[in-house]
């Protein structure tokens, strides 16, 4: 099972101090929290994309490729990059290229972005987000696995006998997750590709986040791809972390009580029920993201959510020590336990070249190719 | 067959005329559809609860503003959706229906009331402000596709010692009850869960 942290890269005041930190800082911060998470035995460090304040992350390429030469084995990808406002052939481009730069350690999230205006500064038009998702990805995918394209959709330009290039890293395109909360629609895109399936899991109950992964399993066995039991599942989470759990409380309120997305709104023990959102001891985070297995079955990668809401960098790093010493060593020891034998971990480049060379492999056979 | 009346008062005192008039409506209501109140008769059939919004007005702020109804509220909300009858009242505020009950509105399913008959009701200071049923109310339920009875029941402070509430109470409640009767107007919404849009449906769309 893989381990890690997603950013949404929020520039905000911290509110113990009243002090904002410049995009400057927030931009240096994230590398260095992506670096900690390396160092600390993480597995994967994903960036969020925005094109609004008070966002920093528009340009997560760049900033996962001086991540990946800062690094060395740690894994890059996003959460998420917008496959409705940016231009297919552009993430095709981008992401093979990081995914050389890198040597593989690259996947992608995609979702579709919320927020109405930024569809319009961009050429686009939310109410035509499923559409959009579903066009540019089925382009997407061909890009990365025809090495010349002919295509015509609704609502991009035409392309005529167009190679992307860089071509993928060994002939293997990153492998994609498609994030969605709510939409059924996505769920059944992941599964038809047989794509993973993320569910941020942090702004809603438990419930939601159980119906999206059981319809996608049911889908991605229907299309073919396995069992239920073996389509690929990521889940969020957000966590505060203290030595003792009142302390995590204290910690963590005032950043609860005014983060942008629920400040204002349930109390943060109404909204730790409520939500998969724990504070507590590093013992208390364990219990809880075990339960997660309850509800979506044997997963394939847990991310947490640990910089936002004006958290000062320090503490970001110190939740990360915590995380990586305390927590994340126990539940990849009993999450693997609990994982049956054909559940498979989540791809990686070189499972994803060794299983590309199986396959050609036996069809050679078939054909009498001697090996 | 039972049929499902649910109330809904954003009434603010305790008691309140607004959640007493609810009362009456979904009482006279389940008389006109020859039932009693849940846990009445045998026979019964219509069953009927009152939701005052006052209780649930904190867990409403928090829908809004996290995108999810928590707790009682989710029953509520359920309730709702599934009711076969809906009677809405509000006291009038500043010439239109109370902020509160609008909230509560605007976290339900968009499609959570279309097709579905509803009796809109509202209390006031003064018979001045009975129209606001039709320029306030009405609109609001025509954007939701929901089916409002043609009769509005408005009841001023003085109606609660005049005659002829008692006669539009009656009046809404037998509109609603034929309307209730006739059977779901609407085709059920699909759930994109039970039954997902196949994804070359999606992708050929």
């Amino acid at each position: 099972m893989q381990f890690g942290i997603f950013t949404v890269g929020d520039v905000t005041a911290d509110p113990t101090t009243g002090r904002t930190p410049t995009e400057h800082e927030r931009i240096r911060a994230t590398v260095a929290i992506a670096k900690k998470a390396e160092e600390v035995g993480l597995d994967v460090f994903a960036t969020g994309e925005h094109h609004n304040p008070p966002f920093v992350p528009s340009s997560p390429t760049t900033t996962l490729a001086y991540i990946a030469a800062s690094t060395e084995r740690i894994m890059l990808s996003t959460s998420t990059t917008l496959i409705t406002t940016n231009d297919p052939v552009k993430i095709a481009e981008d992401y093979a290229t990081l995914q050389h730069l890198a040597g593989g350690r690259v996947d992608l999230m995609l979702g579709r972005g919320n927020q109405g205006m930024v569809y319009p500064w961009f050429g686009q038009d939310i109410r035509q987000g499923i559409p959009l998702a579903v066009e540019n990805y089925n382009l997407l995918h061909r890009l990365w696995r025809e090495d010349v394209v002919d295509w015509k959709g609704r609502f991009r330009t035409p392309l005529q006998g167009f190679t992307s290039t860089p071509r993928p890293l060994d002939g293997v395109p990153p492998f994609v997750w498609h994030g969605s909360i709510r939409s059924p629609e996505i769920a059944e895109q992941a599964a038809y590709y047989g794509d993973g399936f993320f569910h941020n899991h942090i702004f809603w109950p438990p419930e939601h986040t159980r119906r999206m992964v059981e319809l996608y399993r049911r889908r991605y066995e229907h299309y073919g791809h396995g069992a239920a039991d073996q389509a690929v599942v990521g889940l969020g989470g957000q966590v505060y972390m203290a030595k003792n759990s009142q302390d995590a409380v204290r910690e963590f309120r005032p950043y609860f009580d005014n983060a942008p997305v629920y400040g204002g709104g349930p109390s943060l023990e109404d909204f730790s029920e409520q939500t998969p959102l724990t504070g507590g001891s590093p013992q208390q985070v364990i219990d809880r993201t075990l339960g997660f297995r309850d509800y979506v079955g044997d997963y394939q990668r847990q991310m947490f959510l640990v910089d936002h809401a004006g958290l000062p960098l320090k503490t970001v790093l110190e939740q990360l020590d915590m995380l990586g010493e305390q927590v994340v060593p126990v539940l990849r020891k009993e999450f693997d336990a609990l994982r049956p034998a054909h559940v498979p971990e989540a791809p990686t480049h070189a499972s994803l070249v060794a299983a590309r060379d199986a396959a050609a492999g036996s069809a050679d056979q078939k054909a009498g190719v001697p090996a | 067959m039972t049929r499902r009346i649910i109330a809904v008062s954003s009434g603010m005192s305790e008691p309140s005329s607004t959640r007493l008039l609810a009362d009456r409506l979904a009482r006279e209501s389940a008389t006109a559809l020859g039932g009693a109140e849940l846990g009445g008769a045998e026979n019964s059939s219509a069953e009927t609860r009152t939701v005052e919004l006052r209780g649930h007005a904190h867990a409403i702020a928090d829908a809004m503003l996290t995108g999810f109804p928590s707790g009682a509220l989710r029953g509520v909300v359920d309730d709702v959706a599934a009711a076969d009858g809906l009677i809405l009242v509000t006291p009038t505020f500043t010439a239109s229906y109370s902020g509160l009950i609008k909230a509560f509105i605007d976290i339900l399913d968009p499609d959570a009331l279309q097709g579905k008959p509803v009796i809109l009701g509202a209390t006031g200071g003064t018979e001045r402000h009975s129209l606001m049923i039709d320029h306030a109310m009405r609109p609001l339920m025509a954007y939701l596709r929901a089916m409002p009875v043609p009769t509005g029941v408005y009841a001023a402070s003085t109606d609660w010692g005049a005659a002829g509430l008692d006669e539009r109470i009656g009046r809404a409640a037998a509109e609603l009850a034929a309307m209730v009767a006739g059977g779901p107007v609407q085709q059920p919404v699909r759930d994109g869960f039970a039954d997902p849009v196949p994804f070359e449906e999606l992708l050929n769309g």
